[in-house]
């Protein structure tokens, strides 16, 4: 909601500046950002009361005081003879009715009324839609304007299944359907009640005469239809959020104070219908559970001055104003208590925890995780959702679209996407792990702790493991080795109908944590878990890396430390990765035979063979300059 | 022995991987909540709308309900839940108070976009005895503010509204460039949940607070762009070792 800055100091004896104002409405919990006079407010959603000038204005009448700034018509208005019917009592507590005919229209508006269009940038329509739009923002009270000579039969407000088209107001065609709370005239849905009114029925330009609808419909009746009908209503917004129950005359009443301002009213009558009085919620006093819900020292006489301040009676028991649907207990008044002494000035007091409760149970997903990362393995989270759907999917409703329409049965797809991502990457040696609930119907829903691993690639970027590969005996290896049987079953992934072109065979673990043995789980260490180190991240880069390898031959073997000393220690922006992946010893020729890689990437660009080239002779030559080192063939 | 034998061939290091960054933040709020007395507490993440809303005082008609804000499976039986907090009330049904506990582990938003994943990590806690204050709720977030991010932090409560608690609260942290951000919700628990689990709330009265783990672990780590937990890069993962 946005509002004025100088519209709501109308409403306030001190003149906050914008800064004060600002801090007071922080400290009640109304957040907001200020774009030059304009406050854009973010309330929260039980606070549909403050969605109005007004509404904020009794908010802050207990740090600068609340002036009525708002002119009501008090003439006697006649009674209205209306032919209409309220069928949803149930949703539609009160609602009130103001015939009035005006002699000509004007759209030269008084400023208060110009400036809710001109500050915040909102349209006109019509002389009676505009006042209608006005009064939300001034009162936070929703009403809707029929074009009374198309409002000329009985008509009814009923919650009833719904389908057919409706035209909106504003020329939007909808297809009505389930229950819906409807305003309805011969056959014919003439309003969505509480949202939008319809086109048949809305005033115009010409309208000179109009029946203004004003009334409490309860939010679970309301709740959504704006969402599902795809239609921006500020109604429904605040009805949905709960409006004043008691305030409907009165806001008609200033409907016609406001017409009075810019036009010569003919005629005004009104007519009201309640399905039930509102009965005022009433709360003990009891300052000792206040200071209880708060952990506070306030006395009876300072709890009851900020009560009566926010609007609220206190003589032998507090009286919850009409607008305030959100207080129904202590709790709630504690709030607001500590809302006024502000959050901040609550002073703490130090917990302890009676009852200190050590987790005994050994947790057997965090000793697989240590297991797996000292073995190079990472473990990556991946989302539920997938397009695969087997029998037994459990399926969402409502899915963010139709590639994650079901809950994922399995890891394997996650993994291998990631697998592929990653050799995507130019990545060589892959190791991944993840663990997860999973969810099956069968035809109950069942929850699964699922292990799911996968690896493919190079066995390790070193001399020993460079040329080898991962494959189903390091699997096997690493898990069924100390076991009496082969409890994680290794499968090959084929390639065939994978959208890759690498060979490195995949290989793949998934099993439940509860078919692991305990005898694999007896050989872990619980006290392996890494601390966890709060590393400052640096943005990865996204640019292609390059690799070039270099085979060094060594004669002079009392030069061989010194090469891997250099090789080792040189370091660059665009040096990623570097590390010896061969390393021979010939007893025929007595030499030493060096392979030696460097990934080099840059954060910003695409490297040029140039770059990279003009780098590389910058490392090697200090190398070849040594006695007894060579690089064959260059 | 020729000379070669007494070349050394170059140490073979096995590098590390890595725990994912989020579980490791994850398990540090864990351990931290564990060493001041709270008991992990585990349940499903697809929840009745009983436990997930109607527990929680979560009414029909509030807006976290709808079809746009929460993902419903199998014909509406159920929801993916929108926080761990059912887990709490599972417990609270089975425990007689004084209780701790702690809840953690995925949770799901109907939300996808730059800033929000559908998916996502929470760490709840929450404690149930006799006299517990909105003052003692105060002094458990600053011992938990005050280990994540150093006893000068700022600290700044402000109200909100959470039906399950009340008075509720939003905290925020001062950043080093001066800007408030948002770190974790709490409040005092609403006696109406107390009672919905079967707990005496004129006897006793409880806390519960709530952390957003992506919050936390892109604060610690420096991590800007939430979507890159979720990409399983190695070269990400990588940094977190």
């Amino acid at each position: 909601m946005k509002l004025i800055y100088q519209d709501l100091l109308k409403f306030l004896n001190d003149k906050p500046s914008k800064e004060d104002l600002s801090y007071k409405l922080f400290q009640l919990g109304h957040e907001h950002e200020i774009h030059g006079d304009i406050f854009d407010m973010e309330l929260t959603p039980n606070r549909g009361d403050c969605l109005s000038l007004t509404g904020l204005a009794r908010e802050l009448n207990i740090f600068f005081g609340m002036s009525d700034g708002v002119e009501i018509y008090k003439d006697n208005i006649e009674n209205l003879d209306i032919n209409f019917e309220n069928l949803a009592a149930e949703d539609c507590l009160k609602i009130s009715f103001l015939d009035i005919e005006i002699q000509g229209t004007t759209s030269n508006y008084r400023p208060y009324l110009e400036n809710y269009f001109s500050i915040l940038g909102n349209n006109k329509t019509n002389f009676f839609t505009d006042i209608s739009n006005y009064i939300s923002y001034e009162l936070g009270q929703p009403t809707h304007c029929f074009n009374r000579d198309s409002v000329n039969s009985k008509f009814t407000l009923e919650n009833k299944e719904t389908s057919c088209t409706f035209k909106t107001l504003l020329g939007t065609e909808i297809n009505l359907a389930g229950k819906n709370c409807v305003f309805s005239m011969n056959d014919e849905i003439i309003s969505l009640a509480g949202v939008m009114g319809g086109a048949s029925t809305a005033c115009n330009l010409d309208t000179k005469s109009a029946l203004i609808e004003c009334a409490y419909f309860n939010p679970e009746s309301i709740i959504g239809k704006s969402v599902k009908y795809n239609l921006t209503s500020d109604a429904a917004h605040k009805f949905e959020r709960g409006v004043d129950v008691a305030a409907q005359e009165k806001v008609l009443r200033r409907f016609v104070q406001i017409v009075q301002d810019h036009a010569v009213i003919r005629s005004i009558k009104m007519k009201s219908f309640s399905s039930k009085e509102h009965e005022c919620i009433s709360i003990p006093i009891d300052i000792v559970k206040i200071n209880g819900i708060l952990g506070t020292q306030l006395n009876e006489a300072q709890y009851l001055s900020y009560l009566e301040k926010l609007g609220f009676e206190t003589n032998t028991s507090i009286k919850v104003p009409s607008y305030r649907g959100d207080i129904k207990s202590q709790n709630d008044l504690a709030e607001e208590i500590a809302r006024v002494i502000g959050y901040n000035n609550i002073d703490s007091v130090p917990l302890k925890l009676k009852k200190i409760i050590n987790n005994s149970e050994i947790d057997k997903a965090s000793l697989i995780e240590s297991f797996l990362v000292r073995n190079g393995f990472s473990e990556v989270i991946n989302f539920p959702f997938t397009s695969i759907k087997d029998k037994c999917s459990i399926v969402i409703d409502n899915p963010l679209d139709s590639n994650r329409e079901n809950f994922r049965t399995c890891i394997k797809d996650s993994l291998i996407s990631n697998l592929l991502y990653n050799e995507r990457r130019q990545k060589d040696s892959i190791k991944l792990f993840e663990i997860s609930d999973i969810y099956k119907k069968n035809p109950d829903i069942k929850q699964k702790k699922i292990l799911g691993l996968i690896i493919s690639g190079r066995l390790g970027n070193d001399h020993i493991n460079f040329s080898k590969k991962l494959d189903q005996q390091y699997l096997n290896q690493l898990l069924n080795e100390n076991l009496d049987n082969e409890y994680f079953t290794v499968v090959e992934i084929p390639r065939i109908d994978l959208d890759t072109k690498k060979k490195d065979k995949i290989f793949y673990v998934e099993i439940p944590l509860d078919e692991i043995p305990e005898l694999f789980f007896s050989s872990l260490d619980e006290t392996d878990k890494k601390l966890v180190n709060f590393v400052s991240y640096i943005s990865i880069s996204e640019f292609p890396s390059s690799t070039r390898d270099f085979s060094f031959s060594i004669t002079n073997l009392s030069k061989v430390n010194e090469v891997i000393d250099i090789l080792e220690n040189t370091s660059d922006s665009i040096i990623k990765n570097s590390f010896v992946f061969d390393f021979y010893k010939n007893e025929k020729t007595e030499t030493v035979k060096l392979g030696y890689r460097f990934i080099f990437q840059s954060d910003f660009k695409t490297l040029s063979d140039e770059e990279i080239n003009k780098k590389v002779n910058k490392i090697i030559a200090p190398i070849i300059q040594l006695d007894g080192v060579s690089i064959p063939g260059m | 022995m020729s000379t070669l034998d007494n070349i050394q061939p170059p140490k073979v290091i096995v590098e590390d991987g890595t725990l994912h960054p989020i579980n490791q933040t994850k398990g540090y709020l864990l351990n931290l909540l564990e060493e001041m007395g709270f008991k992990q507490v585990h349940g499903p993440e697809i929840e009745t709308e009983e436990f997930n809303f109607d527990m929680l005082n979560i009414k029909k008609s509030h807006p976290a309900r709808q079809m746009h804000d929460t993902f419903y499976v199998e014909g509406k039986s159920n929801v993916l839940r929108t926080h761990t907090s059912p887990v709490q009330i599972r417990s609270m049904l089975e425990t007689k108070p004084p209780m701790a506990f702690t809840s953690a582990g995925k949770v799901y938003r109907k939300d996808d976009d730059s800033t929000h994943l559908p998916m996502f990590h929470q760490v709840e806690g929450i404690y149930v005895d006799e006299n517990v204050t909105f003052a003692n709720l105060k002094d458990l977030i600053h011992q938990i503010l005050h280990n994540l991010f150093g006893n000068d932090v700022e600290i700044r409560f402000r109200p909100s509204y959470f039906p399950f608690t009340e008075p509720s609260a939003e905290v925020d942290i001062l950043s080093d460039s001066g800007k408030w951000l948002e770190i974790l919700g709490c409040g005092i628990v609403n006696p109406i949940v107390l009672e919905n689990c079967k707990i005496d709330s004129e006897k006793y009265s409880g806390l519960a607070f709530g952390l957003g783990v992506e919050r936390i672990a892109m604060l610690k780590y420096g991590v800007n762009d939430i979507r890159e937990f979720y990409k399983s890069n190695l070269d990400f993962l990588a940094q977190f070792k």
